[in-house]
């Protein structure tokens, strides 16, 4: 049975956090969604708040970047644990290799189409939503 | 006469008789003593003739044989003898010895000629008189003469002995040994490289005048001091004194130092250094010539400074291609996203014509994506060799199914095996993925083929794509690889793909070019290098 799924969301552009949202209320199971615009903003949420079971990231943001972020997230002793997962524009090959050296539990390069952006939401949130999880 | 006269008489006629008798006997004696030894004296005498005849012809011999022109003339120079080396000199029909000494000489040197005979007249002897000859042989030129006078009884002279010797090949040797010398010399001394030769202490024993100019140094400067004292900055010492000491060991090599000249300015040799040997072989120091690399180390210096920069350059670029083409996507995943939605809530209200515009705008920002991708593959085809690997190009072809759908009508065949490249693969991929790409979507006819083949050629491997497509006009041919030429309207064509094949096969230091012929079909060839 899917579990319900507690979701940071780390975004910064509007359309793109609507498009989420949209995708995800439409989802059977009720995840419940957090939703910051950049880095600092997700440190300071993570730092008083229960932890999320997945984060899902984008790299390009303004203030702290991406991998800035993850950088600073892995060196945590706590929040290492969380999978975080990629939603990214781009394919760069190196942008992908350091996110992987760094440790990320998933990569996605949002599609154009509409359409597919929600199949690859779904199965993603459907993936995650089947796993076991560190409850805290 | 009383018998005792008589008697007296007797006796003493018989003492006589006696007395003459021994004398004769003595006599007898004597003669004979006398013949023996007149005997002894003839033997003698006939073996001491024997013996200076023997020697004389023994003279004779060495005289006739003597390697040197011998002769001996009288004082008005007429040759009263000569052996067979001079003879030689002279010439075979000069070789009765009625002539003149005198002529013989060349006639720039008569002059001198005569001076030297005052002289011998003077002294009795002259010895090493270095004179020019006519001779018979060409190739003789320059003499040697060592003559003396010949005096008879009263000590009058009354010829003079010479003996001759060609020294011209002598002398032509240690000419050309000079001219040889002086050329080294010359070259030595002029060439652009410092030479400095030491002794086995590091004294230095000899600088050229190119030394002069690199060091700084005048000769008298630094003739006599020790080169890394004078030279070479402390810190270089310990590496200057393992030099030197594969020097005494008899290896030759190069290397670099940095050395500071008189002025103090730091400056780049090239050393080639090697054991000097005197003529025994024992080791005596070394010989090292210099290049001054100062510029060049600079401009290396330069260089690398510059490929840094552009390498940063270049990075930059590219991280800059793919932020500004993923800036360029977000808004069209935005509109795309938006318009999705419009949609999906006007479901029913919208009319045709609007669904119509719709899908334009879709079908737009799709292609507009496609150009954004393409732009940056385009922008990315600089390899820095870094992922260069050995690329299987069958197995890569075979990968490509993945990547392009190929019609059921169409068949892709192989005319030969095909090589593996050193380079990177996604861009080998690129190029055979928008080749075959092409192929199969400009095919018209029922049955479509292609087919990819590669023949060697010196230093390149030349492959070929060959389809029975819509095929290419001539006036077209130059225009497909220039950069959004595509030739028809085309979904998902930007018209960047062939310009990505040719810079990827401009990086490969390769050709492209195509053959074709409207309605037939198309073949492209393109060459990468071994």
């Amino acid at each position: 049975m899917n579990k319900a799924l507690n979701i940071l969301l780390i975004e910064d552009d509007k359309i793109e956090i609507m498009k989420f949202n949209r995708v995800i209320s439409k989802i059977e199971t009720k995840h419940s969604v957090k939703e910051v615009n950049n880095g600092e903003e997700a440190l300071e949420y993570l730092e008083n708040n229960s932890l999320p079971d997945i984060i899902l990231l984008d790299l390009n943001m303004p203030k702290m970047s991406g991998i800035e972020f993850l950088t600073n997230l892995k060196q945590h002793d706590t929040y290492k644990y969380i999978p975080t997962i990629i939603l990214s524009t781009s394919d760069n090959p190196k942008d992908m290799m350091e996110c992987y050296r760094i440790g990320i539990a998933g990569y996605m390069v949002k599609p154009l189409k509409y359409e597919d952006y929600v199949t690859s939401i779904n199965t993603l949130i459907a993936y995650w939503s089947t796993n076991q999880l560190i409850k805290k | 006469m009383s018998q005792k006269e008589i008697d007296i008489l007797k006796r003493a006629l018989n003492r006589e008789k006696l007395a003459r008798k021994q004398a004769e006997q003595i006599l007898e004696d004597k003669s004979k003593e006398l013949y023996s030894l007149a005997e002894e004296l003839r033997e003698s005498n006939e073996k001491l003739e024997e013996l200076v005849s023997e020697s004389s012809s023994e003279l004779k011999g060495v005289f006739q044989n003597l390697v040197d022109a011998y002769i001996l003339i009288d004082l008005n120079w007429n040759v009263i003898k000569m052996n067979t080396s001079a003879s030689n000199l002279v010439g075979e029909e000069n070789n009765s010895e009625a002539i003149n000494a005198f002529e013989f000489i060349h006639v720039d040197e008569q002059k001198n000629a005569k001076k030297a005979f005052n002289t011998l007249l003077e002294k009795g002897s002259v010895s090493n008189f270095i004179t020019r000859v006519r001779p018979n042989d060409k190739d003789i030129d320059l003499v040697s003469i060592n003559v003396s006078l010949i005096y008879n009884k009263n000590n009058q002279p009354i010829g003079a002995q010479a003996i001759i010797r060609d020294i011209t090949l002598e002398t032509r040797y240690n000419n050309n040994l000079e001219a040889q010398k002086q050329k080294y010399t010359n070259v030595i001394a002029n060439m652009n490289l410092g030479l400095i030769e030491v002794d086995l202490e590091d004294r230095i024993v000899m600088i050229n005048s190119s030394f002069e100019k690199m060091s700084g140094y005048s000769e008298e400067e630094i003739i006599g001091k020790k080169g890394k004292e004078l030279l070479v900055p402390e810190e270089q010492h310990e590496f200057f004194d393992k030099k030197v000491e594969k020097r005494v060991d008899g290896i030759s090599e190069s290397y670099e130092v940095q050395v500071l000249d008189k002025k103090g300015r730091k400056k780049n040799w090239l050393i080639s250094g090697a054991p000097n040997y005197d003529n025994s072989g024992k080791l005596v120091g070394s010989i090292g010539i210099h290049l001054d690399i100062t510029e060049l180390k600079k401009l290396e210096k330069q260089k690398e400074i510059l490929l840094a920069q552009l390498e940063t350059s270049n990075n930059e670029l590219q991280e800059y291609a793919h932020i500004v083409s993923h800036d360029l996507k977000s808004p069209l995943r935005n509109i795309h996203a938006l318009l999705s939605w419009i949609k999906e809530e006007e479901e029913g209200n919208l009319k045709e014509n609007s669904l119509t515009h719709i899908d334009l705008i879709e079908n737009s920002l799709e292609k507009m994506e496609t150009l954004i991708t393409d732009i940056l593959n385009y922008s990315s085809v600089t390899s820095d060799g870094k992922d260069d690997q050995l690329v299987d190009i069958n197995s890569l072809i075979e990968e490509l199914h993945k990547i392009i759908i190929v019609p059921e009508n169409v068949k892709i065949i192989f005319l030969t095996e095909l090589p593996n490249l050193r380079g990177n693969r996604v861009r080998f991929q690129q190029v055979f993925q928008n080749l075959i790409g092409n192929s199969i979507h400009y095919m018209d006819k029922e049955q479509g083929l292609i087919k990819v083949g590669v023949e060697e050629i010196p230093g390149f491997y030349k492959f070929s794509i060959s389809d029975n497509g819509i095929g290419i006009e001539e006036k077209n041919f130059e225009k497909v690889f220039k950069i959004f030429q595509s030739l028809t309207e085309r979904k998902g064509s930007s018209g960047i793909g062939l310009t990505i094949v040719k810079k990827i096969i401009d990086h490969y230091q390769g050709e492209i070019w195509l053959e074709s012929e409207y309605g037939v079909g198309t073949t492209f060839y393109f060459t990468i290098r071994k």
